[in-house]
């Protein structure tokens, strides 16, 4: 493995065995609050996380300056007055919350009658999304979509309370799908994804994971069998 | 003093467990390659993204929200390692590849992966990382409508989305489908997994997507350790059964042992 690569797989190693270590264990010294040292370097690479992070935003701040000024001096039809706007949206926001606060009652008025109000228009838009994608679902095309549709239904007609009341057996039905059903695979996804993330975990730690490093070259393979 | 925090001896015990199951796996897939079940989903990425150079349009892929600092930051890794194999496909079949980001941490690791795949393939002028790349937004529904936005404007042939989805999840689904887009969707968000089912052409299920890096790298060692996650699989199984036969006939023995 290259030092590139090795580096970033040490960092992880520790700074992995080191949470775990915290999570599991209470190693001396031990102060007063029954904390062990192990907690305060913890709170310590959480710090640099959010450090790290706060870099990462001025890094994606810049990609998005970047891209952007690009349209707008390249005039691309169709995308570059929306990026203009973009643009002078940023340039606002941040004059006013740096001259202002980002506690004061101009950044707040600023906030709450424009990024709030179109965030909740957004997430309003999604019951139009949901019945349009489950007229899709809602069709009788096989076995399979069959009992999707009966299932589906059911649960429908339970969250219906006028149907409920001159047909209980439904209340009973949709329960049952909701608490018995549904939460037992509920949970076998989880399980199933607990242990996935352990595994891509060790992978993480020992170097393996190529979403994280990049792809394996043949000689960091280590030669194994090879499908 | 306990060394041992009380209520988790036996999670740190199942912990090392799996920890040896799978290190022992890895170390046996190197005299043989486990066999993988097939995942359909992964297997359609050549299709994906020849329909995307057939049709001269761009591929889009996205990791949905949550960051590297958080509980669902396996998840977003598990998306990385379908970007870099997406992207290997993209610079081989000549397609524009456009990755949505959320979180800006991942931006740097993201702009590496897909800057290997064009060296990698001997094309280093054609990467320009501004393009392919794009911070949208670490706000949700700002980032949602701005994913929305260049599914409208850029009409992507192919739509991947691997990593922890909320909401937005609908959102994305929706907008790729009426613009005609083919779309693999894998989460292992729970709440989220039935809205990708009903709308997107294939899907990965929960630890499917963990199984992703090892599926496509076809690395033995990295099979290894999903052989060896399947071994812990078996350990829970035989605990659920246990737990439900032994608080069935009233004892609590299992209870008070996951408890420990």
């Amino acid at each position: 493995m290259t030092v590139r690569k090795t580096i970033p797989v040490v960092i992880v190693f520790v700074v992995a065995v080191v949470v775990m270590m915290d999570y599991f264990l209470v190693l001396p010294p031990v102060s007063e609050a029954g904390k062990s040292w192990t907690s305060g370097a913890v709170t310590n690479i959480q710090n640099w996380g959010i450090i790290l992070s706060a870099f990462a935003l001025g890094f994606g701040a810049v990609n998005l300056f970047y891209f952007h000024s690009r349209h707008i001096s390249r005039r691309t039809p169709g995308q570059w007055m929306y990026s203009l706007w973009l643009l002078i949206v940023i340039v606002i926001f941040t004059v006013i919350g740096v001259s202002m606060g980002a506690t004061s009652d101009g950044y707040s008025w600023l906030y709450n009658a424009s990024f709030f109000a179109l965030s909740a228009t957004v997430y309003s838009s999604l019951g139009f999304y949901m019945t349009s994608g489950l007229y899709r679902a809602l069709r009788f095309k096989n076995l399979e979509s069959g009992i999707f549709v009966v299932v589906g239904l059911v649960v429908l007609a339970r969250n219906a309370p006028a149907l409920t009341v001159y047909f209980p057996a439904l209340g009973v039905w949709g329960s049952f799908i909701s608490d018995v059903l549904t939460t037992s695979a509920q949970r076998g996804i989880m399980i199933g994804g607990a242990l996935g993330a352990i595994s891509l975990g060790i992978r993480t730690m020992t170097g393996r994971e190529t979403g994280f490093l990049g792809k394996l070259t043949e000689e960091e393979k280590g030669g194994g069998a090879v499908a | 003093m306990a060394i041992l925090v009380t209520g988790r001896i036996f999670a740190l015990a199942m912990l090392i467990l799996i920890w040896i199951f799978i290190l022992w796996n890895m170390e046996e897939a190197k005299k043989q390659l486990p066999s993988f079940r097939k995942l359909t989903g992964l297997d359609a990425l050549p299709e994906m993204v020849g329909r995307a150079a057939e049709m001269n349009r761009p591929v889009h892929f996205t990791t949905g929200l949550g960051s590297l600092t958080t509980t669902v930051a396996p998840q977003l890794v598990a998306g990385l390692a379908v970007l870099a194999h997406v992207a290997e496909l993209c610079v081989n079949y000549g397609v524009k590849i456009i990755y949505s980001v959320y979180q800006p941490q991942v931006m740097p690791i993201a702009t590496e992966l897909i800057k290997e795949a064009y060296v990698t393939a001997g094309k280093p002028e054609e990467f320009h990382a501004e393009e392919s790349v794009r911070f949208l937004s670490d706000q949700q529904f700002a980032y949602a409508s701005a994913v929305q936005g260049i599914a409208e404007r850029e009409r992507p042939a192919a739509n991947i989305m691997i990593g922890p989805f909320y909401a937005e999840s609908m959102l994305f689904a929706e907008t790729f489908n009426r613009i005609g887009s083919i779309q693999l969707a894998g989460t292992a968000r729970g709440y989220q997994i039935p809205f990708f089912a009903i709308i997107c052409d294939y899907l990965l299920i929960g630890e499917e997507i963990y199984a992703a890096g090892a599926y496509l790298s076809k690395d033995a060692m990295q099979a290894g350790t999903i052989r060896g996650q399947d071994y812990g699989k078996a350990v829970a199984l035989i605990l659920i059964i246990l737990g439900v036969l032994m608080t069935a006939v009233g004892s609590s023995f299992i209870v008070d042992l996951l408890g420990m």
